[in-house]
């Protein structure tokens, strides 16, 4: 029965959680864009002689935050930063797309990016629950970063502990290519063949708090990502 | 409330969820990195005033009624049902608002809790719950542009008697008299408001300048826009759009009145004539040299207020700066100015709405920025924002004196014997023509 559970979470749930995202982001953004463009300028002066550079400034380099809360700043771009290399590291893990040394053993970043993300994430919690914070915080803000705290957990779990053993990683990077190449060519493969031995039941856990995030992302705020480039242009362009 | 009324409002909502609108309420991520942009919560620390709460009680209906995440799990983004105790927290954070968008520039995407404030006002002036007092000077606005040509007699006559104040400031006019009306082709419409502190010393300097200038009928003033109904807005300015294209004016020139010329200027689309702040056309007047101001007119040190309609949300930074300078050489800003300058706190018809308590207690902070400053006169260049400063002033015992910009350039202007012996001016005053007519001490009486 637990194997069973296991496949579905590694494999079908996998498939439909990012069918779900595709499907949910696709109508998120089409609903935006389809909703009538607003009548008059909402810019906000002085104006830039390059206002899209400056929206993109805005977009990626917070200078808003950077000016008015820098300790949340340095944790904002230390957040996003490690995340970003973290979509590499996955892409990274399929061996069709592998960007690093084929025989290298670690994922990139050597799992310290794990740990910034874990760190990052877990400020960006604590600070929830202080005023004035806490007030205007809703159940989506907490339950969303206490769902990405566990991912990264079970990520540096994977990361780490794996690594611990006497004769080096239990589950290797070219284990976790296997699965994912895989999940690529929809081979419906079961992945406890290639994810053999005691760290599999945490992969797994990894995995289904990912298909959950994955799942509740286009109902999130998380559609930030999508949508802060286009909010900042509206602030300046005329 | 019941259903059909409920209906009636989120059709309203529905109607202002523009892209913009659907992407402000989509997107915060309650980092509460706005919480200090608010005047109010700078002076009144409430979570209730900051911009995020604010926007939050939009947000948590639009989240009920426009989400499928409301839909199925209220409890995920706390949405809540529209009712009439939500009603008055609406109105709460609506009308504590004035609109500044001080927010917007602290906000990491720039979300225009402005924006939706308005949502939230549309929505209150469909439930009848807006103040009234704003509906009825708006409604009285539009009325005028209907009845316009029932009116204009008795306006003509008015602005007549106000003419021997203009000609104590500056003697000699232009063109049709001293303060024309109806002038077809003019180069400027200036549109002033209800009083007549808006009209004469802009008339005064514009006569200096010899300027090819026409009065409006209309009031600049949008009530329209302080009550927060979108129709409304439209009609007021429309009044003002039609008598320009009427006259063929080349420039409409806005009094300083903030949200008059962000309405103008930034939400009527474009037009045939430009629309510019009247410090535009006054730091104009003094860069081409068609008008000379004294500076021993002026003492003390002068600080400026940037009205948040005009500077932040209209651009206009350095010619109220640059009109200063050239009227005391002892000019300080405020400490932040310009986009990052302290609302008033009198914005978004919260001066006429009274709750003057409110209004004292929500601008101590702009009150510690003036009073750092060490200056003598708050010039500003809105009306709001002037009648705010005005009793924030008094309320705080400071002897910081409030004064127009137009006033203070009005009363320093440099009567030259060229400009007052220019061929082609034409007197209207008995005073004007005697004063023309060497009559020097008459004229010193009359400006006493």
């Amino acid at each position: 029965m637990l194997d069973k559970a296991y496949y579905f979470i590694m494999v079908p749930m996998v498939y439909l959680a990012f069918a779900w995202c595709i499907v949910g982001i696709t109508m998120k953004i089409l609903g935006i864009f389809k909703a009538p463009p607003h009548p008059f300028t909402l810019r906000i002066f002085p104006d830039s002689k390059t206002p899209l550079f400056r929206a993109f400034l805005d977009t990626f380099t917070f200078p808003t935050i950077r000016e008015h809360r820098p300790l949340l700043w340095v944790f904002l771009v230390l957040f996003h930063a490690a995340f970003a290399v973290l979509i590499i590291a996955h892409l990274d893990l399929i061996p069709q797309l592998r960007i690093a040394s084929k025989d290298s053993p670690h994922m990139i970043g050597h799992g310290i990016v794990g740990l910034v993300l874990t760190v990052s994430v877990l400020y960006l919690l604590l600070r929830r629950f202080r005023s004035p914070v806490r007030e205007f915080s809703v159940p989506s803000d907490y339950v969303l970063l206490l769902l990405l705290f566990l991912v990264f957990i079970t990520g540096d779990v994977i990361s780490w502990a794996n690594s611990w053993s006497e004769s080096g990683f239990v589950l290797t990077k070219q284990d976790f290519g296997k699965y994912l190449s895989g999940l690529v060519r929809f081979t419906f493969q079961d992945p406890s063949d290639a994810l053999s031995g005691g760290h599999y039941s945490v992969v797994v856990a990894h995995v289904l708090l990912v298909n959950l995030f994955i799942m509740v992302l286009p109902f999130s705020k998380i559609m930030h990502s999508f949508f802060a480039l286009p909010l900042n242009a509206l602030r300046r362009i005329p | 409330m019941d259903e059909k009324q409920r209906e009636k409002l989120l059709e309203l909502f529905a109607g202002k969820l523009t892209r913009a609108a659907r992407l402000y309420l989509d997107n915060c991520t309650r980092c509460g990195v706005c919480v200090e942009a608010c005047h109010v919560y700078a002076s009144m620390p409430e979570t209730r005033y900051t911009a995020v709460n604010r926007a939050q009680n939009m947000r948590r209906l639009y989240e009920k009624y426009f989400k499928l995440s409301g839909k199925i799990a209220s409890w995920w983004n706390e949405a809540v049902e529209l009712d009439d105790a939500w009603m008055e927290k609406v109105y709460e954070t609506a009308y504590t608002c004035t609109g500044c968008r001080r927010c917007m520039t602290f906000c990491p995407f720039g979300i225009d809790t402005g924006l939706i404030q308005s949502i939230a006002k549309l929505l209150l002036v469909g439930a009848d719950m807006e103040p009234k007092v704003l509906t009825m000077l708006a409604n009285v606005s539009v009325s005028k542009g209907k009845n316009i040509e029932a009116t204009k007699a008795a306006f003509a006559e008015a602005v007549k008697g106000l003419e021997a104040e203009v000609i104590e400031k500056w003697q000699s006019e232009a063109g049709e008299g001293v303060i024309p009306l109806e002038v077809k082709g003019a180069n400027v419409l200036y549109v002033a408001l209800a009083g007549k502190h808006s009209i004469i010393p802009a008339a005064a300097i514009m006569n200096a300048a010899k300027e090819h200038w026409s009065l409006s009928y209309f009031e600049a003033v949008n009530f329209g826009a302080f009550v927060g109904n979108p129709e409304t807005t439209k009609q007021i300015a429309q009044r003002i759009i039609d008598e320009a294209e009427r006259l063929q004016v080349k420039e409409v020139v806005i009094c300083e009145c903030g949200t008059a010329y962000r309405v103008m200027k930034h939400m009527t689309g474009k037009h045939s004539f430009n629309v510019i702040t009247f410090m535009e056309l006054i730091a104009r007047y003094l860069q081409e040299g068609r008008i000379k101001l004294d500076k021993s007119k002026v003492t003390g040190r002068i600080t400026y207020h940037d009205p948040c309609q005009i500077a932040r949300q209209g651009g206009i930074y350095e010619e109220p700066r640059y009109v200063l300078q050239q009227l005391t050489d002892d000019f300080v800003d405020l400490q932040p100015n310009r986009r990052a300058n302290w609302c008033c706190g009198g914005g978004g018809g919260l001066v006429i709405m009274g709750d003057k308590d409110f209004r004292m207690k929500s601008a101590k902070v702009k009150v510690d920025q003036v009073k750092a400053s060490g200056a003598d006169i708050l010039a500003t260049a809105c009306e709001n924002c002037h009648s705010q400063l005005t009793d924030l002033m008094a309320h705080y015992k400071m002897d910081t004196k409030v004064q127009f910009v137009s006033g203070l350039v009005a009363d320093a202007l440099v009567q030259e014997q060229a400009a007052r012996k220019s061929p082609g001016l034409k007197v209207v005053d008995k005073a004007a023509a005697d004063a023309l007519n060497g009559s020097q001490g008459e004229l010193k009486r009359k400006a006493g």
